[in-house]
Order: structure tokens, then sequence, then C-alpha cells
């Protein structure tokens, strides 16, 4: 009864700033207020889709029915720099930005973590986590979302399609012409989670450099965020989307887009995406209830049936070609949630790691295709 | 942490009856058992900063290994083309960190002109490019507040404008350090203090032990009837052995003591009820003497009698006096020559109108002994008192002089004296030379008890043309 209730409330939810898509629009703020009496009001600052936090924020509200969620969602870049800025002010002036951050650029977490702007939180949800999902009780991964190939299944002929990235790799070789201009993945001098996922192909196989360059020959077309890449499968101008993000692509062919998903088979990259308590918080207690929440099993279970899709030890959801599970025997490629990202962050490897893509994927990778 | 039990169950009725001060000066095993446990206590802390300090040690040096591997690799992969020096922080670097897992990271690479090539521009971790080419330089310093340890490490860059080192910085937190130092003295500690309740446990039940003997001694005392004086007769261990042998001495010493004031008063009872039932009689017969001249005859021995009564209480009086004395009193320097002079001025006075030649001979000055100078006045009063009764009709001497390391004091008078086969018996009291009357059988045994108590010896010579001579011998306290 009440679940209905929560439904029926969700056209109700009004948005405050432009919805427009793209690095364009910096924020946007969306509330969901609280059905009872407002006790508080919990700040989310976030790089997730609104689509796929929404049924958690919701079915946390069914437990915590007091408390106002206000969402302003961002691209990981400016996310960073806000709550980087909070946390040097709040050193000072009592800055502030958010009672709980969350980001798929967990190398951002994992910095501000490292530079102290993150508050330790112990519970028995956060024991429970795997060593690899969480770092110093500060920074939690929460979701499990796989690096996927999505494709028009259209217009991949069956035998054409790629199941692994040397399956990619000699497509694109065999058939030059065909996949000329129509293959798609992140701009990752713009996302985060593009630039996360190209810095751990490169770490987890030898392969990165032939697939790098195999992309630059057939004309990649690149996109700052996943919506945009989708929104070109979507809409055919390209035929194969490489390295996206599981979760939002499942999310977009359960709303009835013609897409078809690969896990690969030589290995899975999988991001935890990440959240934290900002030192400069201000509803603290709520804030740790909001993650013990997430990580809780009954958070674990609306992420894996209405948000994030895919979860650690479960088989893949249905539709999605690929291993049994995704922490099937050593394919599983984590992206821990730990300092080994410091080196992610480090100024210096991503401007040579920039330098050498843009180099490969050429000028025109580097232009795109104009947004719809 | 001295239990309650301490106080021996066997110190009973004393301890009780009296509040003790403290319980550390009442029992002698809680002030061991206190002091050992200081000790063990002192021991026990020492050893744990000493502990604690390895373990710091220890945490820092594994540590400090991983520190020094991630510095190494980042600076190998800096690179210089001549005219532009890159560095590419590898994976492994941030792994090798990672190892203390809950540890901050701060790190930052500068090339030889100290330009920031990549890292955190705020790490304020001092480079000393003079000790880089020995190799890394660990120290500890402190980013934003935190304490850190850092690492330099340096790589030479030859071609870039201005050659030198370009130095690689790496800081990290000290949680794992302080964890892994947290842990192992923690286990140190548990071994310490077992180690320490171990020892102070077994010297309780070893000092227990070691004063049961005190214990048995105390049964044995209590045990006894008040009068008895024997010997405790008990096997003690070598340390208190001196104890019941001090404790067996003064028993016998006691046992002596008691021995002769029984023997004392048993004479003294039997001298003085023979006289007194002497002066009852004469009494009775001046009550029924009629005859005027007689009845003076009689009063006039009446109050001879009682002077002689009177004499001889004053003699128990001062041997008794003297006994007491010579076993308690403390003995001082005392001048020997002028406390002979004036007893023998006192005697002239006590001889009153007889014709008689008395003499000193000895030094004019003072001859000091160690002694105790009532006692020794009493003997010499006597010796003279003897003489002018007994003997000396007409010449009595008294001589001071030394005689080795004794100092001589010689009664000698122109009497009869007492012949040689009677100088032992009478020594002793009550042993007057024969013909003696009332009173006159402990002079000398009083000369002989104070020159005993002295150390020294009375002894008679008899010298045909001189006289009799009484001699007392004392020794002069000078060491032999």
């Amino acid at each position: 009864m009440i679940r209905r209730l929560g439904r029926l409330a969700a056209p109700l939810l009004f948005a405050l700033a432009g919805a427009l898509p793209g690095p364009a629009a910096a924020e946007t703020e969306t509330r969901f207020p609280a059905s009872e009496h407002e006790r508080t009001t919990l700040t989310i600052r976030a790089a997730a889709d609104l689509d796929a936090m929404a049924p958690l924020i919701r079915d946390y509200q069914l437990l915590y029915p007091d408390v106002t969620v206000v969402y302003h969602e961002y691209v990981t870049a400016d996310l960073f720099g806000e709550v980087q800025r909070a946390c040097a002010e709040g050193r000072r002036s009592g800055g502030y930005a958010a009672d709980v951050v969350i980001s798929s650029s967990v190398d951002h977490l994992i910095k501000l973590a490292n530079d102290g702007c993150a508050r330790a939180h112990r519970s028995i949800e956060t024991g429970r986590q795997p060593d690899w999902a969480a770092w110093r009780d500060e920074v939690f991964g929460f979701t499990t979302e796989p690096a996927v190939i999505a494709y028009r299944p259209d217009l991949v002929p069956r035998e054409d399609l790629p199941r692994s990235r040397v399956e990619l790799v000699d497509l694109l070789r065999r058939k030059p012409d065909a996949y000329a201009g129509r293959i798609g993945s992140y701009d990752i001098t713009l996302s985060g989670v593009g630039y996360l996922f190209a810095v751990y192909d490169a770490r987890a196989a030898a392969t990165y450099g032939r697939l790098v360059e195999a992309f630059g020959r057939a004309s990649l077309r690149v996109r700052c965020c996943t919506a945009d890449v989708i929104a070109d499968l979507e809409a055919g101008r390209i035929a194969i989307g490489y390295n996206l993000l599981g979760s939002y692509v499942y999310g977009a062919m359960r709303r009835g887009a013609r897409l078809g998903i690969v896990v690969p088979r030589d290995y899975t990259l999988v991001l935890s995406r990440a959240a934290m308590v900002p030192v400069t918080a201000r509803a603290v207690g709520d804030a740790f209830a909001f993650l013990d929440y997430l990580l809780s099993a009954r958070g674990q279970r609306v992420s894996r049936e209405e948000a994030f899709f895919f979860d650690r030890t479960g088989p893949l959801p249905p539709g999605v070609d690929g291993p049994p599970s995704l922490a099937a025997a050593g394919l599983f490629r984590p992206i821990t949630v730990g300092p080994v990202l410091l080196a992610v962050q480090d100024r210096a490897k991503r401007a040579r790691f920039l330098a050498e893509w843009r180099q490969s994927i050429g000028p025109q990778g580097q232009t795109g295709g104009p947004a719809p | 942490m001295i239990p309650d039990s301490v106080i021996p169950a066997s110190s009973g009725p004393a301890s009780a009856g009296k509040r003790a001060p403290s319980l550390l000066a009442s029992s002698l095993f809680a002030r061991l058992v206190a002091v050992l446990a200081v000790v063990l206590a002192a021991g026990a802390g020492l050893l744990l900063v000493a502990a604690w300090a390895s373990a710091r040690h220890a945490a820092d040096e594994a540590y400090d290994r991983l520190l020094v591997g991630a510095a190494l690799q980042i600076a190998e992969t800096i690179a210089s083309d001549g005219r532009e020096i890159t560095v590419d922080p590898p994976f492994s670097a941030f792994e090798t960190l990672g190892l203390s897992p809950r540890d901050r990271i701060f790190y930052k690479v500068v090339d030889p002109a100290d330009r920031l090539l990549t890292g955190d521009a705020d790490l304020a971790v001092p480079v000393d490019r003079a000790r880089l080419a020995a190799g890394p330089v660990l120290l500890d310093a402190e980013h934003r507040g935190q304490a850190v340890r850092a690492v330099v490490a340096g790589r030479y860059v030859p071609d870039a404008t201005k050659a030198g080192f370009a130095a690689v910085v790496v800081a990290q937190t000290r949680e794992a350090r302080r964890a892994l130092a947290r842990g192992l003295t923690a286990e140190a500690s548990l071994m310490v203090l077992a180690m320490s309740a171990l020892a102070l446990g077994a010297v309780a039940v070893a000092v227990r032990a070691a004063l049961r003997p005190l214990g048995a001694i105390e049964g044995v005392l209590a045990a006894r009837g008040p009068n008895d004086l024997q010997p405790l007769g008990l096997a003690a261990p070598r340390e208190i052995h001196l104890l019941v042998a001090s404790i067996d001495h003064f028993m016998g010493r006691l046992s002596g003591h008691v021995a002769v004031m029984k023997r004392f008063i048993a004479d003294a009872a039997h001298q003085i009820r023979t006289p007194l039932t002497a002066l009852a009689a004469q009494l009775d017969l001046l009550s029924s003497e009629t005859d005027e001249g007689r009845r003076r005859d009689q009063i006039a021995r009446l109050r001879e009698r009682t002077a002689e009564l009177g004499h001889l209480t004053n003699q128990l009086l001062n041997h008794a006096m003297v006994i007491h004395r010579a076993r308690s009193a403390s003995f001082d320097p005392v001048d020997v020559a002028g406390l002979a002079r004036r007893t023998l001025i006192d005697a002239v006075q006590a001889a009153g109108s007889r014709e008689i030649d008395i003499g000193y001979e000895g030094p004019d000055g003072a001859l000091t002994i160690p002694g105790d100078a009532i006692a020794l006045r009493e003997a010499l009063a006597n010796l003279i008192h003897n003489a002018l009764k007994h003997g000396a009709p007409g010449r009595l001497t008294v001589r001071l002089g030394r005689e080795r390391d004794r100092v001589v004091l010689a009664v000698e008078d122109d009497g009869p004296g007492i012949p040689a086969g009677d100088w032992a018996r009478v020594r002793e009291p009550f042993q007057a030379a024969a013909g003696g009357g009332i009173g006159s059988g402990l002079g000398l045994s009083i000369a002989a008890e104070v020159a005993a108590a002295h150390g020294g010896e009375l002894r008679f010579e008899s010298h045909s043309e001189r006289g009799f001579c009484v001699v007392l011998s004392l020794p002069d306290g000078a060491p032999a």
C-alpha cells in the first residue's frame, strides 16, 4: 500500500533547474518531499542518473518518511570541484555542499577522502563490505556496474557481434568500411567514467594499444556521457558502443530502447559507484543512515531490481549476453575503492594518457558528431 | 596490590590489641612483598617502554620498505628528452602503498629546479638534494596537521636546463604503523604482565616460606610457662640462627640473674632473721631487768646490735644495687685516682678517733678507665671499711698503679689478713672469714662482684714485711 503511494508521488516531483542534457547543464535539483511531517532535509549531490537513484531514494523514504531528500545531479568533474571547494572552505568558515556525495568517478571521492574531506562511518552494514569496495570507512562502493559493449541488434549481424575486446579489434580489421564512424564511446577527456574505464583497460590487458589504434582507424565517435552514446545508438548514428556503463544501457533497454548488451568474456571491468559523507555535512546522522541503507540487503535488492540491475554474485540480468556472473572466475576486474585510484588522479599520468589517446583516436574523435 | 591476607594469622592478640600504625610498618611480609612489587612494577614499566620503542621501530622499518619501494617505482618513470622532464607514476607504486590499507598518501614530483611535475603542491617536505645521491632519504614530517612518514628519492637528470636531481617525495600517514606497533606492544605487554604476576606470586610464596621459622619461634615462646627460661632448642636457618642464639643467650642470662636473686633473697632473709631474733630476745631481757646498771649495759648492747643490723641492711641493699648495676649500667669514663682519694677521705672521717696512719700512693692527676663510678666507689669503700674494721691496727695504704694493660687498686694494712685457705670462700656473700660478726660477710663479695662486672678480678696478697693486701685489678679499657 505504502509502496503504491510512493509510486503515485513520483509524478509530483518537480525539477527546479533546466533538464538540458550534456555538460552545459551544470546541475539539476529534484526534491523528494517527506511523506510525513518533515524532520530534516538530506542533500545529496551526485553524479548518477536520477532515474537510477530515484527508486533507492523513495525506498529510503519508506524507512525514514520524515526526511526530505534534495537531489542535485551533476557531471562528475563539476561535482568534484564543488565538493573540494566546500571542503576547503569548511576548514575555515563552515562551507557546505551536501550531506551525501555520490559519484561514478570513484577516484574523485578517493582523492577527497585522502585530502581529509570525508567523514568515517562504521556500522554493521559497512563491516560487510568487501575490502575492495570501501576505503578508510569513508568511501563506500554501493553498486556493481560492468563496462559493457552495447549494440543495435538490427545494425550488427549476429556473426559480427564481438564478445571480447580481441573480437572487436578483429571485427574492425575485417570490416573497416562497415563500421567506420559507427563505433561510439566516451570522450575520456570529458567523461570521468570513460577515463576510469580506459585507464583500467590499459592496466588490465596488453590489448589496449591495439584497441585504441583500431578505434582511431574506425573514426571513433566520442561523447561526454553515457546518455549521449545511448542516444546515438537509439538514433542509429552508431551501431556499437564500447565500454558503456552497463546499468544505464540496461535501464535504457528496459525503457524500450532497441539495444543488445554484451558483457565481455575476456575480462569484465566493474565499477562500484561510491558514496561518502563530507566532513562539512549537516544532517550527519541521516547521511549515515542513507549510506547504511544503500549498503543494506534491502538497498542492494532495490538497486538490483530497479536502479543498477547488476550485482556481484548473482546471474546477469535477463537479455544480457556474457559470462554466467560478473564475479565469474578469472574475469572479474573490479575498480577497487582504494588509494590505487590516486594514480588515476595523477595530473602527469592523466595528461600523458589523454595525449596518447588523442593521438590514437585522431581529430575525428575529437570533434565527435553533432549533439542530438 | 598488597592482599589483605598479609597480616600473619599467628600474630594474634598482640597486633589485634594495639592498633598498628600501618600495615607496612606492622608486617614484615607486607613490607617485603611491597618492596618487591615496586621493583617488579618498575621493571615491568621499563620493559613496556622498551617494548613500545622496539615495536615502533619494527613497524617503521616494515612500512618504510613499502614507502621506499613506491618512491623508487615513481622515480624510475622520470624521463627527460632534453627539453621536457616527464613522469608517469605507475599503479604499482600506489598498490605498494595501498598495502597499508587505511593510510592516506601524499606525494609530489619536482624537477631539478624544484618546479612541480605532479602531485600535491602543498606537500612541504624538505628536499635535500645533496643527500639524494646516496639513496632515498626517510624522515618524519607533518602534512595538513597529520604526522606523516616521508621518503625522498631522486633521479638524476643530466640533460635538463639545470642538471641535477629530480625528486620524488612520498608521504604516508602513520595509521598502519601505529596499529602494528600497538599490536606488537600489546603482545609484549601481555607477556611482561604475565611474567610480573608470576614473579610476584612466587615472591609472596617464597617470603611466606622464609618467614615461617619466625612463626615457629613465636609459637614456642607463646606456649611457654612464665617461669620456663630454658633455651628454645630450635633448629633455625642460618639467617635467623643469630636471633635464636640471642634469645637463648638472653634466656641464659635471665635465668642466671633470677638464680642469683633467689639465692641472695634466701641468704638475706636468713641474715636479717638471725639478728632480729637476737634483738627480740634482748628486748625481752631488757623488759624483765630491774637492775639499773645492767639495764644500761643491755641498752648499750641493744644500740650496738641495732647499728650492726642497720649496717647489714645497708650492705644488703648496696650488694643488690651493685649486682643490679653490674648487669644493667653502662660504662662511662671514670677517674679512678680522684675516686680513690675521695673515698679514702670519707673513710678517714669514718675511722673516728683511732690512731692510724692512712696513706695514698698513686698519681696526683687523673687516671681514667671505663667503668661505673658508683659501683667502683662502693667496692673501694667496702674494702677500706673491711681493713679498718678487721685489720689495720696502725697503718692503711691505698695504692693506685698500672700493671701492663690493667689499673691496679690495692688496699693494704698491717693487720693479720685472711688466711690463704679462705681466699676463695670469702668472695662469696655471707661467707666472712672465721670469727666475723654480723654484717661482715658482704664487703669482699660486693668488691668481687664489681671487679667481675668490670671484667677485672679481686685478689689477695700477703707480704710478711708490708702486711695484707686486697687488690682490685681492672682493665684500663685501651684496645689490646
